[in-house]
């Protein structure tokens, strides 16, 4: 194909680096793919399941790691900030990806790049340096050990340079925590395990910094109409939360509805919660409110404890995430460890989310005497105790004693000890449950279910809809039940397809542009006229190609499931009071809408409406795999 | 010839002098407009402060809503927009204003009187649409039904509906159905009486005559 000759928002290159052999190569971005996947996880997608045979150990050389910024990001959109990171997960062994804000996904774009395929494995560990069109394979063994903090701040010292931008993983990514994350300027690349496998070949960090110039196709008309919507942005009532609280800051209002998680799932209520939601925390502790690129809302809170226990202690305050996992789940109230956990977990590079609820079924099998002290190496579980929490979250980034089982993950520490540990590890695919409770918003449990990554809240947060949020574009007109199960099959994955678009092109969920808006955004600056149908379509083609992908993994329909606990254990008390999750209902509906067959596998007619059939073909033909599509 | 220019000049005319007059408040209220007999509207953006539009905020949609020409959200009442052009080939612009007065007295369970000639030759009929949920397909199917014979519409707990042939009467019907409100509104509060004078019958009756009511 003849190479285009001038891109808009798109960089235009992607870097291609061969750890093993010390390779690095500039390929053209494909206006194929960018017609096809947009941008983002979209295009990783697409170079994923062409290129890899999703069979290999993910922390072996053969897995690549693929960071792709947004098809927006880096331009004026708000938002429009965000990176992503995707490889096959050591965690579910399935699709893996997650996605980070800051300020490194713009920067990779100014240095002329849409992003970076990593491949192979260093004998010593290295970072990748890439400075304008100078990309370069250096020596990373000062670095080695840091916590990500330390790894920044040495970085920039060694490059003489604040400007540059770094995203890096801690000590657990380098022992192979199978949640480790990358972190970039404390922002997380959270979820299902992408530093480990960035771990995993020696990859201690990447360090960005451009210079050039994101040009959009049409300057005048994006300034102006950015302008003219930023009212409209800034009135969606989430968006005011945010702002001034941080995301933290909707804790309450999610307990009234009983979606907090409490005790790994097993109450509805919990007088904790006043102490640790993020009104009474930012009131406290706040610095200074921080803001990603190109973002009017800034939900990143800058806290610093100035005495007692925790004195000293400064970073980003801790996220509702943080919060309920580390808080509310294990029944802790101290709001000031859970700042203290946050810059901790940040620092050593694990995912909150995991640690978390991993840690929660350790304490609840403790309780039931599942585990004992026998297994912990000595140490007594107990609910709330959160020197404890703070210890094992230690042990788990350097892999110490019992943290050694607990880097597994809920799912492989449960099917280790066995004794039918599994019943109380909350996952989905091997991917710890985030923390909105899907007996409270019953969508939201089929979002779960489905998302390609393991259970997932951001590919979708279809609660928004649960609440009452219509999006007269996408059809959804009414205001629904949360505990109504009909209408929901199709309304979530409409819901999730749209999520995809936005991931694709590197917006960021919590500033609220309404679909219409966002195809407007995306023609005038790319100079790609695409419609929300168009938009659509291609999230629909992205979802169903993860989709496949894990269905080579020899993960389909029947891994489409909720821990039982959502299916025939009803909360007691609290907003959820008496509900659970009717999944079957839900999953039929989605199916159905979906073109799916009935083990959850796309049909070959839908494949060819999405025009990905002769890519699956051809992989499967390769891999000389039977798999039923009707 | 009129051409499709002057068309997306005069809604931003229009849309100008609604919310000067108060019919339509910042990020209220909408207007379309198409050339006679084309398939395809011109219509206001969503989410743009209404004061302030521009030629290029514009939308053009078929009348199934995808977007044709623009970039930007279209109004989020489209489809009682396109319900209306598709039940009224004579239909060439419509008007979506929140008149404060006429919805209140239609909330009060007030309909409009023959009382002044515009509310008899201009107004005609006004029938009051149910409540429906804005932007949605059942408020489009409403209107549609409503539509036949009238050119202007309360939409109960919401706001009005004016069409025409062209945007001027659109924009006429929008305006008199407020003038008439304000004017009974006084009207009753003047005389705290609910039955008020009316235009002679032999005149109303001519009006239907005259119009093919």
């Amino acid at each position: 194909m003849d190479m285009k000759e001038k891109w808009f928002s798109y960089a235009g290159q992607i870097i291609r680096v061969d750890l093993s052999r010390s390779k690095i190569r500039i390929e053209d971005l494909k206006e194929e793919d960018v017609e096809y996947f947009l941008g983002g996880q979209g295009i990783a997608t697409k170079i994923l399941f062409e290129e890899l045979d999703p069979h290999i150990d993910p922390l072996s050389p053969d897995n690549k790691l693929v960071f792709m910024t947004g098809a927006l990001t880096g331009t004026m959109v708000p938002g429009a900030c965000r990176a992503i990171v995707a490889a096959r997960s050591p965690l579910t062994m399935g699709w893996g990806e997650a996605h980070f804000g800051g300020f490194w996904g713009p920067e990779l774009k100014r240095a002329g790049y849409d992003g970076i395929i990593i491949e192979g494995k260093s004998k010593d560990p290295v970072y990748l340096f890439v400075y304008n069109d100078r990309v370069e394979i250096r020596d990373a063994s000062k670095l080695w050990g840091l916590m990500t903090s330390e790894t920044e701040r040495s970085l920039k010292s060694e490059l003489k340079d604040n400007d540059f931008k770094i995203a890096c993983i801690g000590p657990a990514g380098e022992r192979l925590v199978r949640y480790a994350c990358i972190i970039s300027g404390e922002r997380a690349a959270g979820r299902t395990g992408m530093g480990a496998v960035m771990g995993s070949k020696n990859l201690k960090a990447i360090a960005v910094k451009g210079t050039g110039e994101i040009e959009v196709k049409n300057p005048d008309r994006l300034k102006r109409d950015v302008a003219r919507l930023y009212p409209l942005i800034m009135s969606y009532p989430p968006t005011q939360i945010l702002s001034s609280y941080g995301t933290n800051g909707e804790m309450l209002s999610f307990y009234k509805y009983g979606d907090v998680p409490i005790k790994n799932f097993t109450k509805g209520e919990w007088d904790g919660i006043v102490r640790i939601e993020g009104k009474n925390i930012v009131k406290k502790y706040l610095v200074k409110h921080k803001a990603c690129f190109s973002c009017p809302i800034g939900c990143w809170k800058h806290v610093r404890i100035d005495e007692g226990e925790f004195k000293g202690t400064e970073g980003r305050g801790p996220e509702y995430e943080t919060a309920a996992s580390l808080g509310a789940l294990l029944l802790n109230d101290n709001s000031e460890s859970l700042i203290y956990l946050e810059k901790l977990c940040n620092d050593i590079g694990i995912d909150t989310i995991s640690t978390g609820v991993t840690i929660a079924w350790a304490f609840e099998a403790f309780e039931r005497g599942i585990i004992t002290e026998g297994d912990t190496g000595g140490l007594k579980l107990k609910w709330g105790d959160y020197k404890l929490i703070i210890e094992l979250v230690k042990m788990i980034g350097t892999r110490r004693g019992f943290g050694k089982l607990l880097g597994e993950g809920c799912y492989r520490a449960a099917k280790t000890i066995g004794r039918n540990s599994i019943e109380i590890a909350m996952h989905v695919r091997g991917l710890e449950i985030p923390m909105h409770d899907p007996r409270a918003f019953k969508g939201m449990g089929l979002q779960y279910a489905t998302s390609n990554r393991g259970a997932c809240h951001m590919q979708g947060f279809f609660l928004r809809i649960e609440q009452g949020e219509r999006i007269p574009d996408l059809k959804i007109y009414r205001r629904i039940n949360r505990f109504d199960t009909k209408g929901k099959g199709w309304m979530v994955a409409v819901i999730v397809d749209w999520h995809e678009v936005l991931d694709a092109l590197g917006l960021c969920k919590f500033v609220q542009i309404y679909p219409g808006h966002v195809a407007g955004f995306y023609s005038i600056a790319t100079g790609y006229i695409k419609r929300v149908r168009d938009l659509l379509l291609v999230g629909e083609r992205i979802y169903n190609l993860k989709r496949m992908f894990n269905i080579i993994c020899g993960m389909g329909g029947e891994y489409d499931k909720l821990p039982g606990r959502f299916l025939k254990e009803p909360l007691k008390e609290g907003g959820a009071k008496g509900q659970v999750v009717e999944l079957d209902e839900m999953l039929r509906e989605y199916y159905e809408y979906r073109k799916w067959n009935s083990h959850g596998v796309p049909t070959l007619e839908k494949l060819e409406e999405l025009n990905i059939r002769s890519l699956v073909e051809k992989k499967v033909r390769e891999l000389n795999l039977k798999i039923h599509f009707n | 010839m009129f051409s499709e220019k002057e068309l997306k000049r005069e809604i931003i005319r229009v849309m100008k002098v609604l919310y000067e007059r108060e019919l339509i408040s910042a990020l209220g209220g909408n207007v379309s407009a198409r050339m006679p007999n084309s398939k395809e509207i011109w219509i206001t953006p969503s989410g743009i402060f209404k004061g302030d539009l521009h030629e290029e905020d514009l939308v053009k949609i078929d009348l199934e809503g995808n977007i044709i020409e623009g970039f930007m959200r279209p109004s989020i009442e489209w489809p009682l927009h396109v319900a209306i052009y598709k039940k009224r080939p004579d239909v060439n612009a419509v008007v979506h204003a929140h008149n404060p007065v006429t919805t209140g007295l239609a909330i009060a369970g007030i309909e409009l009187e023959p009382i002044t000639v515009e509310a008899v030759i201009t107004l005609r009929k006004v029938p009051i649409v149910p409540y429906a949920y804005p932007g949605t397909d059942e408020l489009a199917e409403l209107v549609a039904k409503h539509i036949e014979g009238a050119r202007a519409l309360v939409l109960q707990n919401h706001g009005v509906i004016g069409v025409g042939y062209n945007l001027v009467e659109a924009e006429t019907i929008v305006e008199t159905l407020e003038e008439v409100a304000l004017t009974q509104f006084v009207a009753m509060l003047a005389s705290g009486k609910k039955k008020l004078r009316l235009i002679p019958y032999r005149d109303r009756e001519l009006a239907t005559r005259l119009y093919r009511m």
